[in-house]
């Protein structure tokens, strides 16, 4: 029923996904509420933060009605020019960087902070989509196959991984693999790829107990370990369980969350904003949350299928995987599942790069959607 | 049709993927929510229980401000430890139980608590919010048993503020006062919360920033029953830097004993580097009467005081220079080349201009005067020709020259500037034209013309090192609590008087006549042993007022200020300096013996006249 039809012109049917952008703003209303909460322990320095959010907000819905405007088919035109851009700026956050909390993550473009890796992933998706559409009219060879598609995903995400943000790496890869998954993959490949990793773990391990920095390596044992430092990255996790855990079926009501207020939770307005949600309005209001989250995926996949041709089909696909991977890993980070990676909760999270690559991801789908062949 | 086909391969190719990815996205989804539901349905209650017994406080930890010292070291403002007892809105949870245990121990009223816990529901719940502040040690121990017994309480220590000399420099320093509401939004970033302490006057103000340091805090977890268990964060505070004056608290000290009983001001200072070393103003106030906060009553008897104690005259007073002005008229008149040394002007005791008389104040005249005899004997006849010889506009130039008209920048806020009355000023502030009776007026410094004490005190530093115009302070070091210097004063020469070096020795040797000659003005300056200069000045308050033989006839505020300024150049230690008694009447017999004494005792030579005074 939010479907509207519109003849643009002969044989092209417009469908605008009129419940996507819904769905994706009553999210971002959500989270803005939790912001607010969030930060109401710290004064006026939080309003500040909401009011941020709120342009952040406007500004990626501008930038979705303007790429509205153009056939998605622009991003496989400059597929190659997006990936090399997206390198580009990785290196350069290097050279021009701020350094916040012992990684460099961030560049300042006049009044903004801009982070890169937020769109190095969308990057990844459009450049992934576009060599699909090409071999599903060439063909290739699958072993080379697989080796190119993960080459591409992996350079980005090793940039990432040294800034270093291993979230935000394993995001890439993940959304990688999944295109890869979903386009299909050879037994031959398969085999190959499972020996690959058969060597490389112990590998890795080794490379980590060198490479790795302290504090990565302590999230990394509180994860095995919840309880082996309790004032250090454990105590988070322990305080983030607490604080879900309390918050019952129907939560303590907003702003009365005392985890929330008392402040045991260390970044609780951009990665941890998950338990402030839990602890004030409980498994109710989580469940709702996640259920808006099940429908823009539904919705998102349902598109791709519908799509007009095989890069809208995988860039629509990437574009919900990327949504995807980031609600999984961070729900499942504060719940204590998976390691304190940081990774934000895409709509929910405090955080302008981020929420606009997650308007970007919607506005991909919906473009993907409305410039469909209608019979 | 190749689009088509394209679609077509796409949708069939796909579907399949596609439903097995939805499925294996609701199997991650799914498994969240069930994971969600253990947390939350399954051991809410526990969880619910663990968040209950989670206590944890954030303390501020105020840090000291920094103190204030004289140049010898010596501590002019300093903190003691003060404590508040404070309230935590989200743990209390029986209001009376505080309100009948400590209400006796705190000498508060119930209701008057009542409307503060109220009022604590304002911050957020966790944060604590002050009942009572500035509280003794023994006041403290009183209650600190009792708080382990009420949930809620929390006991703080904050430093405040004290003043060992008590009134002395009380002008210089400045006071404290609770941060008012602008300012702590529009200093947001400086961490200001209401009531907080920031300098609302003098050196407390003006270097707020670097006494105010950086306030730390302290979250630590405690039980339920507000015992601490553990600190869980903490930043250390940062201690405010200190800052050095150039002041000297015993000539100070000296000075202000002197001055005792008088209104007025007086400014000594170092000419070579306009380092200011005393700086009174009386009458003055108890510092101490402020921290951590004046009373209503105090304050209302200090604003509605009519000798308004709360103002620095030294840098606020406005005064006519009158006769002391001469030294800027003779500047400008051998300067511009519109008089020589030798040239002599007859004063019969008056002259006219325009139809209307003008006198000298000494109304047999003093016959034919050159410009030494001019400035020794004050004769104004001789400086009205010179007036008349320069006109205002020139008269206004040299004026700026001294540094008149524009605060001098010593370190102090809300210094005021004086003025410099020209024809343009007159027009804008009055809409009348500038009259040759007003430059006459200006030539013997009487009329709008008007000057601070420290301007003046300039005005004779300039003088005694030879022209140089520096400019004052009175700040000499801010340094850290590490003790690394953030600032050093160093010397500031602004510009220098055009005036050629016989000119120079000439008013030199005319301003040391003053006090020296027979017939100088200044001559109860005098002091053996020592070579002073200087200028006696006296100020009209009541315009036109004839000059009365006897000046207890006249009312208090209709009577004269008396000025003298002065410097000693010839001793190891050079200084200059300007003394202001308001209603003192006359400069020479007034201002003149207090500059004597002043000047006795910075050498450390007995007063020739003391007996006398």
């Amino acid at each position: 029923m939010f479907q509207n039809e519109t003849r643009l012109y002969r044989g092209v049917h417009i469908k605008f996904e009129w419940a996507l952008i819904l769905a994706a703003l009553l999210l971002c209303t959500v989270g803005l509420c939790m912001i607010y909460s969030a930060t109401s322990p710290m004064g006026q320095a939080g309003k500040v933060l909401v009011i941020k959010q709120v342009t952040w907000c406007s500004l990626g819905l501008i930038l979705m009605a303007l790429f509205l405007l153009f056939d998605y088919n622009v991003l496989e035109k400059w597929a190659i020019w997006i990936y090399v851009l997206a390198i580009v700026a990785l290196i350069a956050v290097w050279g021009l960087g701020k350094v916040t909390a012992g990684s460099k993550r961030w560049m300042e473009i006049g009044f903004m902070r801009f982070q890169p890796s937020e769109f190095a992933k969308l990057a990844v998706v459009i450049i992934l989509a576009k060599y699909f559409h090409m071999r599903s009219r060439t063909g290739e060879d699958d072993l080379k196959h697989l080796v190119t598609t993960l080459g591409l995903a992996g350079l980005p995400a090793f940039l990432v991984a040294l800034q270093p943000d291993l979230g935000t790496a394993g995001v890439i890869m993940l959304v990688a693999s999944s295109m890869i998954l979903f386009g299909g993959v050879g037994r031959k490949a398969l085999m190959w790829l499972g020996g690959a990793i058969a060597v490389s773990v112990p590998i890795l391990v080794l490379v980590g107990e060198h490479l790795l920095m302290d504090y990565q390596k302590k999230r990394l044992m509180t994860y095995l370990n919840p309880g082996y430092d309790p004032l250090g990255s454990g105590y988070h996790i322990i305080q983030s369980q607490i604080a879900i855990g309390s918050g019952g079926l129907l939560g303590k009501g907003f702003l009365e969350g005392t985890q929330n207020q008392l402040m045991f939770l260390p970044v609780k307005h951009t990665d941890f904003i998950f338990s402030i949600l839990a602890e004030e309005l409980g498994f109710v209001g989580c469940a709702a949350v996640l259920g808006l989250f099940a429908f823009l995926f539904l919705r998102g996949l349902d598109l791709a299928e519908k799509a007009r041709d095989t890069f809208g089909v995988f860039l629509a696909f990437g574009c919900v995987t990327i949504l995807f991977w980031h609600v999984v890993i961070n729900v499942g980070m504060v719940m204590g599942m998976f390691p304190v990676v940081g990774v934000p909760l895409s709509f929910l999270s405090y955080g302008g790069s981020s929420l606009l690559a997650s308007f970007l991801s919607i506005a991909i789908m919906v473009n993907v959607g409305m410039r469909r062949f209608s019979y | 049709m190749d689009e088509i086909s394209d679609h077509e391969v796409a949708r069939q190719h796909y579907q399949l993927r596609i439903r097995v990815a939805a499925v294996v996205m609701f199997l991650f989804l799914g498994g969240l929510a069930a994971r969600l539901w253990h947390l939350q349905v399954l051991h809410g209650g526990s969880y619910e229980e663990m968040a209950q017994e989670n206590r944890v406080r954030f303390l501020r930890l105020s840090p000291s401000r920094g103190r204030i010292l004289d140049s010898q070291g010596h501590v002019l403002a300093d903190n003691r430890a003060g404590f508040t007892f404070a309230v935590v809105p989200g743990e209390l949870k029986e209001p009376r139980t505080l309100i009948e245990h400590f209400g006796t121990t705190l000498g508060m009223r119930p209701e008057e608590m009542m409307k503060l816990i109220e009022k604590s529901h304002s911050i957020p719940r966790f944060r604590t919010f002050p009942l009572k502040t500035n509280m003794s040690l023994e006041e403290v121990s009183l209650i600190k048993s009792d708080t382990k017994r009420v949930a809620g309480v929390s006991v703080e220590v904050k430093p405040v503020r004290v003043y060992p000399l008590g009134e002395s420099l009380c002008h210089v320093l400045g006071t404290l006062g609770e941060v008012s509401a602008e300012d702590v939004a529009r200093n947001a970033s400086l961490g200001y919360r209401p009531g907080d302490l920031t300098g609302k006057t003098g050196i407390e103000k003006q270097y707020e920033t670097y006494l105010k340091g950086v306030e730390g805090w302290e979250r630590i977890e405690i039980d339920a029953k507000g015992r601490q268990l553990r600190v869980l964060e903490k930043q250390d505070p940062v201690m405010g830097a200190d800052v050095v004056l150039t002041v000297d608290a015993s000539l100070q000290r000296f000075v202000e004993d002197v001055f005792k009983d008088r209104a007025g001001s007086v400014v000594v200072v170092e000419p070579d580097t306009g380092r200011v070393l005393a700086m009174v103003s009386k009458p003055g106030f108890d510092l101490n009467l402020f921290s951590p906060s004046i009373s209503r009553r105090d304050w209302k008897l200090l604003t509605e005081d009519p000798l308004h104690p709360l103002e620095n005259r030294s840098i606020r007073g406005v005064y006519s220079p009158a006769s002391a002005f001469k030294i800027v008229v003779a500047t400008a008149a051998l300067a511009e080349k519109l008089v020589t040394p030798d040239e002599k002007i007859n004063c019969k005791g008056e002259m006219e201009l325009g139809g209307q008389i003008f006198r000298c104040w000494n109304r047999h005249g003093h016959g034919k005067v050159d410009l030494r005899h001019a400035m020794i004997e004050s004769c104004d006849i001789y400086f009205y020709e010179l007036g008349l010889r320069l006109g205002a506009e020139r008269i206004a130039h040299y004026s700026s020259l001294f540094g008149l008209g524009k605060p001098t920048g010593c370190g102090l806020p809300q210094e005021l500037p004086g003025l410099i009355p020209t024809a343009r000023w007159k027009q804008r502030n009055y809409g009348e034209s500038w009259k040759d009776g007003e430059t006459l007026l200006i030539a013997i410094g009487q009329g709008y013309l008007s000057s601070t004490p420290i301007q003046m005190a300039m005005m004779a530093a300039a003088i005694a090192n030879n022209g140089k115009i520096m400019r004052p302070t009175i700040v000499q070091e801010i340094r850290t609590a590490d003790g690394k210097t953030v600032f050093a004063h160093s010397p500031v020469v602004r510009w220098r008087l055009p005036l050629n070096d016989k000119s120079l020795t000439l008013l030199q040797d005319a301003m040391v006549g003053v006090v020296s000659d027979l017939r100088g003005t200044g001559k109860r300056c005098r002091i053996p042993g020592i070579t002073v200069g200087g200028k006696t000045g006296t100020s009209q308050v009541v315009r036109l007022a004839t000059r009365s033989e006897g000046d207890e006839l006249v009312p208090y505020h209709e009577r004269t200020h008396a000025i003298f300024v002065g410097y000693v150049k010839d001793m190891p230690k050079k200084i200059a300096l300007a003394v202001v008694v308001e209603h003192g009447g006359q400069g020479g017999e007034s201002a003149a013996p207090l500059a004597r004494r002043i000047i006795c005792g910075y050498y450390g030579v007995p007063d020739p006249d003391g007996a006398h005074e």
